[in-house]
C-alpha cells in the first residue's frame, strides 16, 4: 500500500548533477538503506522524497500517489534528521504532539497517542523535559517518537545514528530495526556506514556520484558486488588487476601479476577483457593452499585486533593485500608466506 | 590563581569604564543636579535646591502631549522597521555565505553616510517640490504632503533604523536551524504555521533586542524629527533642546529630559517584563 516508487529521478543544482536517473522501488513495509560516500546523492534523494527539494526530472510516488510537486506537509512522511531537529522551545511532550496538533486532533486523543508512543520508546517520565536536557540517545528516541506518532505513510531517516557514540549506535541499530518491523512501515534509511546498512536494511541501494550502482541484500552486495567501487565500499576487499584468460561455466581464469587465478563472477566479461579480482581479507588463508589458488608474498605488518589478526602482505608485484585470520597465527613481519583462497571466494568485476 | 585572573580582567575593563564615566555618567549626574536648581535669567541656573522644575513639567498638559506623540512615533518606527526588517533578515540568514556578505554590506552601507546628509537627501525627495511630487504632478496627481509632518519623520526614522533591526534579527534567525522548519513542515504544518510555531518564537531574542534598540534610538533622535518634521512635529528631544537653547531654561529642560528618560526606561522595562516568559522558554 505505502510503497515508494522513484522513476527517472534527477536533481541538478546548477551545473552539478546530484542525482541522476534514479529508479528505485521500495515495497510496503520494507527498509531500504541508501548507502554511499558523502556527496553521492543519497541525502538529496531522501530530501526529494520528503519534499524539501523539488526534482529536476522524474517522479516520486508514495502509495501510488504522485507527490513530486506536493509540499512536505502534504506528503505524510515521518522524518528523523541527523541532528534530530527537535524544537528547542518545546518539551518532549510538545515535540511529539506537534504533528498531531497540526492534524487537528482532539486534545484527549493527542494526549493519549503521545503518552502511548513515549511509553513505547522508553521516554515515560521525561515528557516535561526540554530537548537539551536529554542525552543523545533520548533525543534520538524523541525524534523517532515524533516521526512515528503521526502514523506516516513512510519513515525517512537521515543518518540518524551519526551523532551517537559507537556503543549506543550499535544498540540503536537493532532498536530501530525492531521498531520498524513492529510498525511495519516503509522506510528509507540514509547512511554512509556500511555496517549500519547491513544490520538494518532488507535491501541496500549503493549510490555513487549521483547514480544507483547496485541494489540488493547485504549478502549479495558483499559476495557479488557489481563493480570494484561497490566491492571496496561494502566491507574491506583486496583488488588485484588482471586480464581474463578463459571461462568455464561460472568460473573464470584470470591472468594477474602473481600468476593465473580462478574465481567466480564477471558474467559479461570475455577472454582478453581487463578485470579486477576481489578477495575479502577473511577469505585469504595464511600459509596453506589446499586445492585452490596460491599467491606468494612477504608479511609486512601485523596487528592484533582481539578477535582476529590483521596482516599486510606484499605480493610479488609489490601490491599490498590485507589478510584477516584467527589471532593465533604465528607468521611474523618479514616471513615469506603462501596465501591461498578457494575459487568460489574470489569475485571478478570489470575494470 | 583564579583570583589574580579575575583581577587582571577587571583591569582590562578600566579604560572603557573611564570613558563611560567621564563622558556619560558625569554629564548625566550633572544634568540631574541642574534639574533641581532654580532657573535664572542671568545665569544657566542658580544653585538653590527646588522641586519646581519637576512640578512644572509634570503638571503641564503640553508635556504629556509631546511625550505621547514621541512615544507614538518611536513605536510606529519600531513596528515598521520590524515588519520591513524581518523578511530581509530572514533572507539574509538563509543566504549562501557569499550572498550573505554582499547583503550584509548592502544593509550596512547606509550607515556609512551621516544622518544629516541622508536626511537632506530625503528632503530633496519628499519636499513639496521634490522628486516624488514632481513625478506625481507630471501624472496630474495632487500635491502630496510628505514632509514637515509625521509621515516625513517616520520615513526618515525607519530608513535610518532598519539596519539596526536587521542586524539584531539576523543573529537570532541565523541560529534557527533550517532543519527545524523542515521538521515542522514534514509534521504537517504549512509554511505559515511553521513560521508562527517555530521560526518566530525561536527568533524572539533578536526581536526583543531589535525592538528595544530601535525604540530607544528613535525616541532620542533629534536631527531627523527636526529636519523632516520642520518644527511642526514636536518630540521630547526637540522640546528639551528648545527649552534649553531658546528659553535658556536649563533646569526645566534637564528635568524634562530626566523625566522622559525615566518614562522610556519604564516602557522598556515593561516590554522586557512582558517578553520574559516567552524568552524563558528558550533558556
Amino acid at each position: 500500500m505505502s510503497a515508494i516508487t522513484l522513476t527517472s529521478l534527477t536533481k541538478r543544482f546548477g551545473e552539478v548533477l546530484a542525482v541522476e536517473d534514479l529508479d528505485l522501488r521500495i515495497a510496503e513495509g520494507e527498509l531500504v538503506a541508501l548507502l554511499g560516500p558523502s556527496g553521492c546523492g543519497k541525502t538529496t534523494t531522501l530530501r526529494m522524497i520528503a519534499g524539501f527539494e523539488t526534482p529536476t526530472e522524474g517522479s516520486i510516488r508514495i502509495a501510488e500517489r504522485e507527490v513530486a510537486h506536493l509540499p512536505p506537509e502534504r506528503r505524510n512522511c515521518g522524518m528523523v534528521f541527523q541532528n534530530y531537529a527537535l524544537f528547542p522551545h518545546l518539551t518532549v511532550q510538545e515535540n511529539v504532539a506537534f504533528g498531531l496538533e497540526m492534524r487537528g486532533l482532539k486534545r484527549s486523543e493527542i494526549r493519549e497517542r503521545t503518552a502511548r508512543i513515549l511509553d513505547k520508546v522508553g521516554l515515560k517520565g521525561l515528557q516535561d523535559r526540554r530537548p537539551r536536557q536529554l542525552s543523545g540517545g533520548q533525543q534520538q528516541r524523541t525524534a523517532l517518537a515524533r516521526a512515528l506518532v503521526i502514523s506516516p505513510a513512510v519513515l525517512l531517516l537521515d543518518e540518524p545514528l551519526a551523532n551517537l557514540d559507537a556503543k549506543l549506535r550499535e544498540e540503536m541499530r537493532f532498536y530501530i530495526r525492531e521498531l520498524q518491523r513492529e510498525f511495519h512501515i516503509t522506510t528509507v534509511y540514509v547512511t554512509h556506514d556500511q555496517a549500519e546498512a547491513m544490520v538494518l536494511a532488507d535491501q541496500i541501494a549503493v549510490m555513487m556520484e549521483g547514480r544507483l550502482r547496485q541494489l540488493g541484500a547485504a549478502v549479495d552486495l558483499y559476495r557479488r558486488p557489481a563493480s570494484a567501487e561497490v566491492a571496496d565500499f561494502v566491507g574491506v576487499t583486496n583488488l588485484l588487476p588482471g586480464t581474463v584468460r578463459d571461462r568455464n561455466g561460472s568460473r573464470l581464469r584470470l591472468e594477474t601479476a602473481v600468476g593465473l587465478l580462478s574465481a567466480e563472477g564477471g558474467e559479461r566479461l570475455r577472454p582478453g577483457d581487463a578485470a579486477w579480482l576481489s578477495i575479502r581479507p577473511e577469505d585469504l588463508e595464511l600459509g596453506q593452499a589446499d586445492g585452490g589458488n596460491q599467491i606468494r608474498g612477504t608479511v609486512r605488518a601485523r596487528a592484533f585486533l582481539g578477535n582476529l589478526a590483521d596482516y599486510r602482505v606484499e605480493l610479488a608485484g609489490g601490491q599490498l593485500v590485507r589478510v584477516q585470520t584467527a589471532p593465533g597465527a604465528r607468521q611474523r613481519e618479514g616471513d615469506e608466506v603462501v596465501l591461498g583462497f578457494k575459487p568460489e571466494a574470489g569475485w571478478v568485476v570489470p575494470r | 590563581m583564579g583570583g589574580t585572573e579575575v583581577r587582571v580582567r577587571l583591569w582590562l575593563a578600566v579604560p572603557a569604564l573611564a570613558v563611560v564615566t567621564i563622558f556619560f555618567v558625569i554629564p548625566y549626574l550633572n544634568l540631574a543636579l541642574i534639574s533641581f536648581y532654580e532657573p535664572s535669567h542671568r545665569a544657566a541656573y542658580i544653585r538653590e535646591f527646588t522641586l519646581a522644575n519637576y512640578r512644572g513639567t509634570v503638571l503641564d498638559r503640553f508635556t504629556w502631549q509631546v511625550v505621547w506623540h514621541t512615544v507614538w512615533i518611536g513605536a510606529v518606527t519600531t513596528a515598521v522597521t520590524l515588519v520591513l526588517g524581518y523578511p530581509l533578515s530572514y533572507k539574509l540568514s538563509r543566504a549562501s555565505s557569499r550572498m550573505k556578505g554582499l547583503l550584509m554590506m548592502l544593509v550596512i552601507s547606509p550607515l556609512l553616510v551621516g544622518v544629516l546628509i541622508r536626511t537632506y537627501g530625503w528632503m530633496i525627495i519628499l519636499a513639496d517640490t521634490g522628486l516624488v511630487n514632481q513625478l506625481v504632478q507630471a501624472l496630474h496627481g495632487p500635491e502630496l504632503p510628505l514632509m514637515y509632518n509625521d509621515l516625513g519623520v517616520l520615513i526618515g526614522l525607519v530608513h535610518v533604523y532598519v539596519p539596526f533591526m536587521v542586524l539584531s534579527l539576523a543573529g537570532s534567525l541565523q541560529a534557527v536551524d533550517p532543519d527545524l522548519e523542515r521538521a515542522s513542515r514534514s509534521l504537517g504544518a504549512g509554511a505559515w504555521r511553521t513560521f508562527w510555531r517555530v521560526t518566530w518564537p525561536l527568533s524572539l531574542p533578536g526581536v526583543v533586542s531589535g525592538v528595544v534598540l530601535v525604540f530607544v534610538l528613535a525616541e532620542s533622535s533629534y536631527v531627523i524629527p527636526s529636519l523632516l518634521g520642520g518644527f511642526t512635529v514636536l518630540t521630547v528631544p526637540i522640546l528639551v533642546i528648545r527649552t534649553i537653547t531658546e528659553l535658556f531654561n536649563w533646569p526645566a529642560g534637564s528635568a524634562f529630559a530626566l523625566l522622559f528618560f525615566a518614562i522610556i526606561l519604564g516602557l522598556v522595562w515593561a516590554f522586557l517584563e512582558v517578553m520574559r516568559r516567552p524568552l524563558q522558554r528558550l533558556q
